[in-house]
């Protein structure tokens, strides 16, 4: 089998014979060494939480961002090569003021995710008409948050271009125990400040260190005051709810 | 020794710009021209009608043009204006013509979708300030709908049960609003026959660029049917009494 | 030797104009109106098209359209430039549908109008454009453009070679301009409404040659677009 595949795994746009793309298939395992990040939707609005690994005591805790804003209603975190996504971070940046531009109007949770999985194949030799930008598939793996017409929203993507909605998604090292946990725990007509709580539990029971607001990320996007990322305090705050 | 300078003829000269000032022009008047095409509904389909005449400014140079033309089998194409535009139009449609026919799926375009094309391509010329400088008048029973269009130099288009191009628009539309004009459904090919000579022959009078050899067309149902040029009985006898006329 | 010493002095030959002999565009006249009720819109045209001088080329070519199941649009102007326009529009709003997957809002295309205009600024469409449809709590709104894509929302409207008959008209009957101690922020109902777009157009019909033959008025509510058609003078 590792003979077969050492073939097949070099050229990025080759498929094996069993029809599949190792590369895009690696990217997505370089995923699972990421920290673990986590995002649980509400009726009330979204939860995204990560952990910062903070691999030294002379580390700027605050230096390490794995959720970002993308729009005033949309966030976004993320697992695996962090430096991947600035690419895709700013061509959602840039398609969602595009589309504010052209429609007055913000533009849907669901279509910021398409255009960035719209990015997700674009490596390798560049297929005819478009410029590639990447040789090798995006490392890197996104829970995009959002609140639209349609109410809150999370959506998953990985690095094969894929998106899928969920209700709630755990991604990075910690993700299979910390899916298993959201599983059991998840209700729908859950509160968002219980969501709040779920996230840092979830987040704690897969994490190495010892969870405080310096080593965690958390934020909401709600309708009333779409993407906010929570202070120091704020955070110290749920943590004491815990 | 001193090379040889080629002298085209100033109207094949390549459009350019002569100096630092002058911009760049391409078509700025219509050179060989066709004078008016008539058109209206009748009850079975289309009546067109056009003169032979190619006219080099007021000499009549080309006694023998034809302005109306099929495109396909169903679709019927009247011209205005410019001769040489004319042909490169009759240039491209015979190659969409033969795309189409080539691509063999049984699909044949009708009247509205040459209509349109037509429309874009002058639409598009104009666009680029290099106009095909004609008035075209396009005609068909696209599944079984009656079109009667115009599109001229500009892509401006419109549908009426009557058109008439050119001096045509001031001699001919207003006999036709007057007799066909809401009876669209009702004039026989013979009546129609009678209105559209009627029309030519007072263009012929009256038009100085017109001329007493023109084809007639017809479109239907069954397809497109174009006569070979004829003449139409004219009556001078009242040239007599205008002084100064002739004897 | 003298274009030498032109550079030399600084002198350069006057610039001669070019008469291009081919203008790209042509008048066609007609005229267009939007009046904005509470819950609804009305749009009205004539169908007139004239050739920019004292010929009618057809009686009936609409310059008014339908673009969604909630917005319509009319224009005056250059027909052949209004064509594209609205060809570009519909095609801007299917696309939207693809991309987005629902239709798009009349504020959304209201901006995508003034853009397609803008993006012409240099050679721009000779279009006059008046844009309704109902907004996202379902409240008339109707918009105007000039050519290169200015856009102003308005209660009422008029453009087009009646223009000057037809304003001061609505000016008075709908925002009650000049009349004392009218209640000024009342709106038309759909029969006023109606009623003043059949008389405003009638009118101009008798003052304004380019006016004339069919009246079509389309009118957006809650439920759609509905048209009606109203006969007018085809002298």
């Amino acid at each position: 089998m590792f003979l077969t595949r050492s073939e097949y795994d070099r050229g990025v746009n080759t498929f094996s014979p069993e029809g599949r793309l190792f590369q895009v298939e690696y990217a997505i395992e370089a995923i699972k060494l990421g920290s673990t990040a986590i995002g649980i939707r509400t009726l009330e609005g979204v939860i995204l939480a990560v952990e910062k690994r903070i691999t030294s005591p002379l580390l700027v805790a605050d230096s390490i961002e794995k959720i970002l804003e993308i729009d005033s209603h949309i966030g976004c975190a993320m697992s695996g090569l962090t430096a991947d996504s600035r690419t895709m971070i700013e061509h959602a940046r840039v398609e969602a003021q595009n589309h504010t531009f052209t429609y007055e109007e913000v533009i849907p949770v669901e279509s910021v995710t398409q255009a960035v999985c719209d990015l997700a194949l674009r490596f390798g030799e560049g297929a005819e008409g478009q410029e590639s930008t990447m040789s090798r598939p995006f490392g890197v793996s996104l829970l995009i948050a959002g609140v639209d017409e349609r109410g809150p929203q999370l959506y998953h993507t990985d690095p094969s271009g894929t998106f899928l909605h969920y209700e709630a998604k755990a991604i990075g090292a910690g993700s299979e125990g910390a899916q298993t946990e959201l599983q059991e725990q998840f209700h729908r007509d859950m509160a968002l400040a219980d969501a709040e709580v779920l996230a840092l539990k979830v987040l704690k029971q897969v994490m190495e260190e010892k969870l405080s607001n310096t080593n965690v990320q958390l934020a909401k996007v709600t309708e009333q005051s779409g993407y906010h990322i929570y202070s120091k305090e704020e955070l110290q705050e749920v943590i004491a709810r815990m | 020794m001193d090379p040889i300078e080629l002298r085209l003829p100033h109207t094949l000269q390549r459009p350019q710009a002569t100096s630092n000032h002058e911009p760049i022009t391409h078509s700025t008047e219509p050179i060989v021209t066709g004078t008016s095409v008539v058109a209206f509904k009748y009850k079975d389909g289309i009546m067109m009608a056009a003169d032979c005449l190619g006219s080099y400014g007021r000499m009549a140079m080309f006694r023998n043009e034809r302005r109306l033309m099929a495109v396909g089998k169903t679709t019927l194409l009247g011209m205005s204006g410019d001769i040489s535009d004319y042909q490169h139009m009759q240039h491209t449609l015979e190659n969409i013509m033969t795309q189409e026919y080539d691509m063999d799926d049984g699909q044949r375009l009708g009247t509205k979708s040459i209509y349109k094309c037509i429309s874009k391509i002058m639409y598009n010329r104009r666009s680029k300030m290099n106009p095909l400088w004609n008035s075209y008048v396009i005609a068909g029973v696209d599944s079984g709908e009656k079109v009667l269009g115009y599109v001229d130099l500009i892509g401006t288009t419109y549908e009426s049960p009557t058109i008439a191009t050119g001096y045509g628009s001031h001699m001919a539309q207003p006999i036709l609003r007057k007799v066909v004009e809401g009876r669209e459904d009702e004039i026989t090919e013979e009546e129609a026959v009678k209105i559209i000579e009627d029309c030519m022959r007072v263009l012929y009078y009256r038009d100085a660029r017109a001329f007493n050899k023109l084809t007639r067309a017809k479109v239907t149902a069954q397809g497109v049917e174009i006569t070979e040029p004829y003449s139409l009985e004219t009556n001078w006898d009242f040239a007599e009494s205008i002084v100064g006329y002739g004897a | 030797m003298s274009s030498l010493l032109s550079h030399e002095i600084g002198y350069s030959a006057p610039i001669e104009v070019h008469n291009h002999g081919f203008s790209p565009y042509v008048n066609n006249e007609g005229t267009s109106l939007g009046i904005c009720g509470e819950d609804f819109v009305l749009v009205a045209s004539d169908t007139r098209q004239s050739n920019g001088g004292y010929s009618i080329n057809a009686r009936r070519s609409p310059k008014a359209f339908e673009l969604s199941n909630r917005t319509v649009i009319a224009t005056t102007g250059c027909a052949a430039d209004a064509k594209q326009l609205v060809e570009d529009m519909e095609q801007r709003a299917q696309y939207y549908v693809h991309k987005h997957g629902r239709e798009m809002s009349t504020p959304a295309m209201a901006q995508v109008l003034s853009q397609l205009l803008y993006t012409r600024r240099f050679f721009p469409y000779y279009v006059f454009p008046i844009f309704a449809g109902l907004d996202a709590k379902g409240k008339g709104a109707v918009y105007n453009y000039d050519a290169i894509g200015n856009i102003e929302c308005v209660s009422h409207y008029a453009y087009g070679s009646a223009a000057a008959l037809l304003q001061p008209f609505l000016d008075n009957q709908i925002n009650k301009a000049h009349q004392r101690g009218a209640d000024t922020t009342a709106k038309p109902s759909r029969a006023q409404a109606v009623k003043l777009a059949i008389d405003a157009f009638t009118s101009a019909t008798e003052r304004d040659i380019y006016t004339g033959d069919w009246l079509e008025i389309f009118i957006v509510d809650s439920e759609g677009v509905h048209k009606l058609t109203r006969e007018l003078k085809h002298d």
